[in-house]
């Protein structure tokens, strides 16, 4: 190989040699810079699926700038090898550095918190390292962390790490797994996903072996070691090791992972607070003197698996997650996630591959914007809180009541509706957000007014044809639409009433409860006022009032059908002082003319003494042909229409007050638009929907998009 | 000599205190403010918990001095003396 040319990289000489193959230093003749090239192993049997599998997580992450982070500058294949391409670290790994009797603590420390911060990087771009071990971690010569192999032990360690977790009791040689087992996490051995706390596991045991020069869990076999990390205490650390840096430690290796730290950033900051010093003293239990309280946390996981379809519930308690199949008769319901936390807004991310779930968040301790990759078995919870109002405005966030996906070719760009009524848009996928200046300085602003809900803007609404249109719903402002992708605001509201204001239809002032578009036919939108049934069809140049036999047209919630312009539902309310489903009778509305006509859907809806509301976002379509329906009351039930809305089932009830219900297939193409799905073996005749049961996930007839 | 300030912390706080319910760190503050940048100098998740983006204490959380609420001495001027112990608790509230 020395000598050799892989790409553009001459091979000047072979360095190491690791579980994937063997690494070399090479001349980069391009860029005309050192580099190290890790040429993969042939035995180590990619095939094409993993060897893409492999391209694509290193794409990932070349993506991860950070000083601790050994940057992967390429990956590339030649004459069938397959090579990776590397920042070249010149160094000792902190296995060689530890030896027998460990580090002092100080250097612990200082490590320690490279490798975090490392860590909480990555695991923000969604990335898990997987295989983080004191061999792949490098000190250089000034001191400085170099974490190798971010992301590549997915694909390349793949034979180790499935040997061992399918099998690892047959495991009789330590050796076989070459210092990998003893950093694994409970859940990895189990069979379960590596996800970020399994390397905030792995980081605990960097920690020990690095404070001690022993592992936490030994033996001598494969079978021992594994026993030892399900079963065992790891060995106390006493003096040197300083209490604090033994309970982050010991934290880390908690075997449930919902007890370990959550983030790599609170590991980062304990670790930092013990390096400061200033901390002389501190507990980690309850404070002893003061009475006790008993509280059970009780969360429940809907293990999600490709083409499950989910229904996202954000209560005023929390958020659940609900998983079926295509039938979507049977459901696993998931939460409660966020306990006691109103969860206004929820939405689904699957661009770009991804399969993110979003969830607001609001109590007491304040707003976040969170977000889960796995299906709720773990959410972001941002030290700082991402959204936030500049200094200058004088304003504080008080909720976030809308999340908006940005065009599919930008998967990068969320929107969030928040109160008091601004809009805030991101385009680093929620890394930072920022105000929106053309609407918060719109010169209308201070004369908006609080609906009974809060000054909130609720509705952001994006023109599927024009990139630069964009709506926004106010409650109490109005509808305001921008032409020049958010620099100038105009006040849309033509046409709509405003009963509680002197003049009945202002330029703005309205209190509208809720905008749709519908993507096939955007100039058109609908609009469910507080009074007020509208449809736009000139992009809200005017509004016309459609309410033609509706009971009442009060109501929240609007929802468009996704193929066909013509066909809208509205679950109408008796008034304003009696916000309650007209007569004790829940009844969904639909119009399949534009709103010319209205009929009632009961079939199967509660049609005595049910004073239930449907709020603004409480209701979605999903995508199959014939289209689902689902909502949610402020009473707690979930109901659901596999026929278009003709006949309903109760899915679930006894949940706190629903205030958001969306839908999302796990795996499904990715896209903003809802476009047209036959579910060939969906439903059926089945005619119920018996909640929380187990369902058995069938990949026969997949819906493909999510609404 | 300082005499470390002592910090008492929530149950839903500790996730960002490395799960301490108690912290006391050596500073010198002379108000509530200074204490408070001490601790998020440290625990730097505490910060948005405790207070909105634009600096006020939120409207649900009370911040006791020894046994008196800050809402009664100050606020965030409240005067601080050496090895002042400061108690954040969530107010009853909330349905």
């Amino acid at each position: 190989m020395i000598g050799q040319v892989l790409g553009h990289y001459r091979i000047v000489a072979k360095i190491g040699e690791g579980g994937m193959g063997f690494v070399y230093r090479a001349y980069d003749e391009v860029l005309h810079r050192d580099v190290a090239v890790k040429v993969v192993n042939k035995d180590a049997r990619l095939d094409a699926s993993a060897s893409q599998s492999l391209l694509h997580e290193a794409r990932a992450s070349s993506s991860l700038a950070h000083p601790n982070i050994c940057t992967i500058h390429e990956v590339g294949e030649t004459d069938g090898e397959l090579y990776i391409v590397m920042e070249l670290v010149e160094g000792k790994s902190l296995r060689a550095m530890t030896g027998d009797a460990g580090l002092p603590p100080e250097s612990v420390l200082r490590y320690g918190v490279q490798i975090a911060s490392a860590l909480a990087r990555a695991h923000d771009r969604g990335i898990v390292h997987r295989d983080l071990k004191t061999a792949n971690i490098v000190i250089t010569a000034d001191g400085l962390v170099k974490v190798l192999d971010f992301g590549l032990a997915k694909q390349v360690g793949s034979g180790i790490f499935e040997g061992t977790t399918r099998s690892f009791t047959t495991l009789q040689d330590a050796s076989n797994v070459s210092g990998t087992l003893p950093y694994m996490a409970p859940e990895i051995l189990r069979g379960d996903t590596a996800d970020y706390r399994s390397d905030l596991w792995a980081l605990g045991v960097v920690l020990y072996e690095a404070a001690s020069g022993r592992m936490p869990f030994e033996g001598r076999t494969g079978f021992e070691i594994s026993s030892a990390i399900m079963r065992e205490i790891p060995n106390l650390l006493g003096p040197p090791v300083p209490p604090g840096l033994w309970a982050i430690i010991q934290r880390c290796l908690t075997k449930e992972p919902l007890q370990r730290y959550q983030r790599a950033a609170e590991v980062q900051a304990a670790l930092e607070a013990i390096q400061s010093g200033a901390i002389v003293s501190s507990d980690a239990g309850p404070d002893q003197s003061a009475p006790r309280t008993t509280v059970l946390h009780s969360v429940r996981h809907a293990h999600v698996k490709k083409g499950d379809f989910l229904l996202l519930v954000g209560t005023t308690k929390g958020a659940f997650i609900l998983r079926s199949n295509a039938q979507r008769s049977r459901w696993d319901v998931g939460g409660p996630y966020f306990h006691g936390h109103n969860v206004y807004a929820m939405a689904y991310d699957d661009r770009g591959g991804q399969h993110r779930i979003w969830a607001s968040t609001q109590n007491y301790w304040g707003t976040l914007l969170r977000s889960s990759d796995d299906f709720g078995k773990s959410w972001t919870n941002p030290q700082q809180a991402p959204i936030r109002f500049p200094s200058d405005t004088g304003v504080s966030l008080k909720n976030i009541w809308q999340i908006t996906l940005g065009r599919p070719e930008e998967p990068n760009v969320l929107y969030c509706g928040v109160e008091p009524a601004a809009l805030f848009e991101t385009r680093d996928a929620g890394e930072t957000w920022s105000l929106v200046r053309g609407l918060f300085d719109h010169p209308h602003r201070p004369r908006w007014m609080p609906g009974n809900g809060g000054l909130a803007l609720h509705s952001v609404v994006l023109d599927p044809a024009d990139k630069q249109r964009m709506y926004v719903a106010i409650s109490a402002g109005g509808v305001y639409r921008t032409n020049d992708g958010g620099s100038n605001w105009s006040a849309q509201n033509r046409g709509i009433r405003a009963m509680f204001m002197p003049d009945k239809y202002p330029e703005f002032g309205q209190c509208v409860h809720k905008i749709a578009i519908h993507p096939g036919r955007p100039e058109r939108l609908f609009l469910q006022n507080h009074w007020g049934l509208y449809r736009s069809d000139n992009c809200a140049e005017s509004w016309t009032d459609i309410a033609n036999g509706v009971p009442s047209d009060f109501g929240f919630t609007v929802l468009v059908h996704p193929r066909n312009p013509d066909c809208v539902y509205v679950v109408p309310v008796e008034s304003d002082e009696f916000r309650c489903a007209c007569d004790g009778r829940l009844r969904v509305y639909r119009t399949r003319n534009g709103g010319a006509s209205w009929e009632p859907l009961v079939r199967g809806l509660p049609q005595k003494r049910a004073y239930e509301t449907v709020l603004r976002d409480a209701m979605t379509a999903d995508s199959f042909d014939p289209v689902g329906i689902y909502f949610g009351t402020r009473s707690g039930q979930l109901f659901g229409s596999r026929d278009e809305g003709r006949t309903w089932q109760k899915i679930l009830d006894g949940l706190p007050s629903v205030v958001c219900v969306r839908n999302a297939v796990f795996e499904g193409a990715s896209g903003l638009w809802p476009t047209s799905h036959k579910a060939a073996s969906a439903p059926k005749s089945r005619s119920r929907f018996p909640s929380t049961r187990q369902s058995r996930p069938t990949n026969r007839s997949r819906p493909t998009k999510k609404r | 000599m300082i005499v470390p300030i002592t910090f008492h912390i929530p149950d839903a706080l500790r996730e960002f205190t490395a799960g301490r319910g108690r912290v006391e760190i050596e500073c010198s503050p002379t108000t509530l403010a200074d204490a408070l940048s001490a601790l998020w100098t440290h625990y730097p998740g505490v910060r948005d918990r405790l207070v909105t983006e634009q600096g006020q204490v939120r409207q649900h959380i009370n911040i006791f001095i020894g046994d008196e609420n800050v809402r009664y001495t100050g606020g965030l001027a409240s005067p601080i003396s050496s090895g002042s112990k400061i108690s954040i608790v969530p107010a009853v509230s909330g349905g």
